[in-house]
């Protein structure tokens, strides 16, 4: 394993940083440090899966990311990694909850996926907008309140009227939510966690 | 001293047997705070806000219910002031129904980094109130403050309407461990962070309010109606932190909290949020038959009683979206898989956590039916 990648999947910030400092500093590709770091938080997925790593490791990792990613933002000058889709993602009206989200953004970000969030209590007309305005096939909901599982019904029936169902995989999550609530909102799928949101949107691509 | 009557001192009876696992059948328990107004003639805001009304309300609403299939026990009494209660405890602006929400809207925490740089030290060094009082004037109206006093100086007065229903309360109080405050003041990205990069320092200031806390709990006076207290865990679970912040930030507070409650006669209920599979053999180490385990569904309860066997009470564990979204069959169906596999001794059946405002009133009921077949 790359020593970016590796000192990523196993938390230890402070060495990351010095070496992706030291690794601009004489002059590296940011694209390939961006790699890297990908190919990391891929490695910490695949630990969350086995049981090895928990929430708090995603979220520090996920930190981790992003503070990497703020480093190598003056020089990427527009240049980024492979995308491989985009995601329409936020919490659903009602519900202002937004770590959960939060860190599927993250985790999908570092999966190589485009994320538009909208934010927390967005009414269905504002993912219907970012869904139109950024193309993306795949509308992520996220819902801390069962008495918000209507608001992801409606949400769901505002992309229907549109006419943008057919062309739109509809993902939910968040602590109530189950099998059960994707039947009763029409959703197409339920993530248990952030890294499974980055399965299910990879296997809807 | 509290009058009782033979409906609750049997029932109260009951609760002591499946705290022993002396139990022959299950208890049901009620546990929807948030509920009555959904099925009855007020607004959630009116509910919450006029206390002597709401409870009203809450007792009349846990009647309804008692008149179809029996309530053994209620585990958390009507939410008086519980604006304040959530403040204290988890420093975090509670947004309420009928205030920054809707009149029916559930309250909602609104959570945000209100615990600088520097606040662990300044709680070592002055304590927690140096970064509490500094806190509250942020997230509520001060005189919330006061009337959550006002309201519990009269505990007694209520315990005695809760009594004379018919109804032992299971929980009396709420006791926060440390890191659940600190979590809900840091907020939890940040609290998450700082736990990688900072746990000594977080460990000595936990050490701190835990002394206040194991202080406050000696030093109350006795109180002939209470049965037990919560302990909270949310953002300590197993699911959520990883076994090195649970081993040295999460457990030895909760532990060290329920022995305080032991101390006092005081039946520690440990109400886990999310899922606590990975640490189950823990429980252990509390002294057995002297508390109660209350989960949400996420937390295996087959497991638990395979790692704990009759070690401690469990209660729970009907998950929130099922009674949402499912039927009363389907209730039932859950339970009794649930109790074919972990018998009935030392079992309370709930509602996973807190019913939810949406649950279906047949649902509710659904708990209590059932247990009368075990």
């Amino acid at each position: 394993m790359a020593k970016i990648c590796e000192l990523l999947a196993n938390l230890e910030m402070d060495e990351l940083m010095e070496t992706v400092q030291l690794d601009l500093d004489n002059g590296r590709d940011p694209v390939e440090i961006l790699k890297e770091c990908e190919a990391g938080m891929v490695k910490v997925g695949e630990l969350f899966s086995a049981g090895d790593y928990f929430v708090s490791d995603l979220m520090m990792s996920g930190e981790m990311f992003k503070e990497v990613g703020e480093m190598l933002e003056p020089h990427l000058s527009g240049k980024t990694g492979d995308v491989l889709g985009k995601v329409v993602l936020g919490t659903v009206e009602g519900d202002i909850h937004d770590i959960g989200k939060d860190l599927v953004y993250v985790m999908l970000k570092s999966g190589g996926f485009d994320v538009i969030d909208v934010g927390v209590d967005a009414k269905p007309e504002v993912f219907v907008d970012a869904l139109k305005e950024s193309g993306a096939p795949i509308l992520a909901l996220s819902c801390l309140l069962t008495t918000a599982y209507d608001s992801i019904l409606n949400t769901v029936k505002a992309v229907e009227e549109v006419g943008l169902r057919d062309r739109v995989k509809i993902i939910i999550g968040g602590g109530p939510t189950d099998e059960s609530v994707v039947r009763y909102t029409g959703a197409d799928a339920v993530g248990d966690d952030a890294q499974s949101a980055v399965r299910l949107c990879k296997e809807m691509l | 001293m509290m009058k009782t009557n033979p409906i609750f001192d049997e029932r109260l009876k009951k609760v002591q047997a499946v705290i022993n696992h002396e139990n022959e059948h299950v208890l049901a328990c009620f546990m929807g705070q948030a509920v009555p107004p959904t099925y009855s003639d007020i607004t959630l805001a009116k509910y919450m806000s006029d206390t002597e009304v709401g409870l009203k309300y809450y007792i009349d609403f846990v009647n309804r219910i008692n008149d179809i299939a029996p309530v053994d026990c209620i585990n958390f009494a009507y939410p008086g002031a519980h604006q304040a209660a959530l403040s204290l405890i988890w420093w975090s602006k509670v947004k309420m129904p009928g205030e920054e929400l809707g009149e029916n809207d559930i309250w909602q925490v609104d959570e945000k980094k209100l615990i600088q740089d520097g606040d662990y030290e300044l709680i070592i060094k002055e304590g927690s109130a140096a970064v509490m009082n500094r806190i509250l004037p942020q997230i509520i109206d001060m005189k919330k403050i006061e009337q959550f006093f006002e309201y519990h100086a009269k505990d007694e007065m209520i315990a005695q309407q809760y009594t004379d229903a018919g109804y032992p309360v299971l929980n009396s109080g709420l006791i926060c461990p440390p890191f659940e405050t600190l979590c809900g003041g840091r907020s939890m990205t940040a609290f998450f962070m700082d736990c990688y990069k900072k746990p000594d320092l977080i460990k000595e200031a936990q050490d701190v309010m835990l002394e206040e806390q194991l202080k406050m709990i000696a030093s109350r006076p006795d109180r002939d109606y209470v049965i037990g207290e919560w302990i909270g865990g949310w953002r300590g679970a197993s699911g959520l932190v990883s076994p090195k912040i649970w081993d040295n930030l999460v457990w030895p507070y909760m532990y060290k909290l329920a022995l305080a409650l032991i101390e006092r006669g005081i039946t520690p209920i440990l109400h886990l949020d999310q899922n606590w599979d990975r640490d189950l053999e823990r429980f252990l180490e509390l002294p057995a038959n002297k508390c109660i385990i209350n989960t949400d569904g996420m937390t295996d309860l087959r497991k638990a009683r395979k790692v704990l066997d009759n070690h401690v009470a469990f209660m729970g564990d009907v998950p929130s979206q099922m009674l949402t979204v499912s039927t009363p069959d389907e209730v039932k169906d859950y339970i009794r898989r649930l109790l074919d596999d972990i018998g009935a001794k030392g079992v309370i059946l709930a509602a996973g956590c807190d019913a939810p405002t949406g649950s279906k009133f047949d649902n509710l009921v659904a708990i209590h039916e059932v247990a009368q077949e075990y």
